[in-house]
């Protein structure tokens, strides 16, 4: 009996970083690694309660900003994992294929699928439906010399979220460089707080 | 009235206006008089900041005046902290929007050129 319940203590402490990361997806070991061989990575772990301190910074004049406060009020995380390499195969297709193992059915549904053998761009879009309503949506998009995971949880427009991206996937402003900015200001507001 | 009390009437009279000369110290009594009048109408005798001049008082009055700068300070300061955090993370919100969005725009544009060559396809079978 005793055996048995510090069996289960143990299992529990061993599954309990699990469970407090279960709104982001998990990536593989392999696929962490992949930021020190990528020529840029853009990470971005937003919870609930960061969302709705991010959105009270939202401009209200801004057109942009107007919509993503909109598409985050109920929101309870954004979670975005984006690598671009120099070369291509910088990782692998069983890495891929492990990420998306982790979206079956009957919680998730895969609504698109796309694999090209042309350019090598594949991209799945995983819905998760509870009661008939959006509750979360995935996209891994596998191209040649990049990898973008992004898992948003709550309830979402996909087709408001589709606008935010621009026209025919041209994103409306350089994600590099805003990129490059939030790291450079999140830097400096931290330096700030240090001092 | 006869000559002799007109006469009377008018020595009389040359007496009381004959000009007499003032005592020495008259004028600095004016003078002393008038500055005593003006002082006390100008200054008060206790003024507030009189209180200063206790030095308990003094040292009280800079401790709470440097205390209220030092607490302003770090107040400002951390409000210009929480704003830079604050407008960094709406930017990390806005970049991780528009990746998601990219990416949806991505997904759609690979559905819609299958969708394309197929209808395509169907209809050079077609024809």
């Amino acid at each position: 009996m005793t055996r048995t319940v510090r069996n289960a203590i143990t299992v529990l402490l061993l599954a309990l970083p699990a469970l407090l990361r279960a709104q982001d997806m998990n990536l593989p070991p392999d696929v962490e690694k992949l930021s020190a061989k990528a020529k840029e990575t853009v990470e971005v772990k937003m919870d609930g309660p960061m969302l709705r301190w991010a959105s009270k910074f939202l401009s209200a004049e801004d057109p942009d900003e107007q919509k993503a406060a909109k598409l985050i009020t109920n929101l309870k995380g954004i979670y975005v994992h984006s690598f671009e390499f120099d070369k291509e195969g910088a990782y692998s297709a069983a890495e891929v294929e492990a990420l998306r193992a982790q979206f079956q059915a009957p919680v998730w549904s895969r609504v698109v699928g796309v694999r090209s053998q042309h350019d090598g761009d594949n991209v799945d879009v995983f819905f998760k439906l509870e009661d008939d309503k959006m509750a979360g949506i995935v996209i891994i998009s596998a191209e040649a010399k990049e990898l973008t995971l992004v898992s948003i949880v709550g309830p979402i427009e996909v087709e408001q979220l589709a606008d935010m991206g621009g026209e025919f996937g041209i994103p409306k402003l350089n994600t590099k460089a805003i990129s490059k900015a939030a790291t450079k200001s999140m830097a400096k507001a931290e330096k700030a707080g240090t001092k | 009235m006869t000559d002799k009390n007109l006469n009377q009437i008018e020595d009389q009279l040359k007496r009381a206006l004959s000009r007499q000369e003032a005592p020495r110290d008259f004028a600095d009594q004016v003078l002393a008089r008038v500055a005593e009048q003006h002082a006390s109408r100008t200054a008060p005798r206790n003024p507030w900041w009189r209180i200063f001049t206790q030095p308990l008082v003094r040292w009280a009055a800079i401790t709470a005046t440097a205390a209220s700068l030092v607490i302003g300070g770090i107040h400002y300061r951390n409000v210009r902290i929480e704003r830079a955090k604050g407008e960094a993370a709406k930017q990390q919100l806005m970049l991780a929007l528009r990746i998601a969005g990219s990416k949806l725009q991505l997904a759609r544009a690979r559905v819609n050129e299958i969708n394309a060559t197929q209808t395509n396809q169907s209809r050079r079978e077609e024809e």
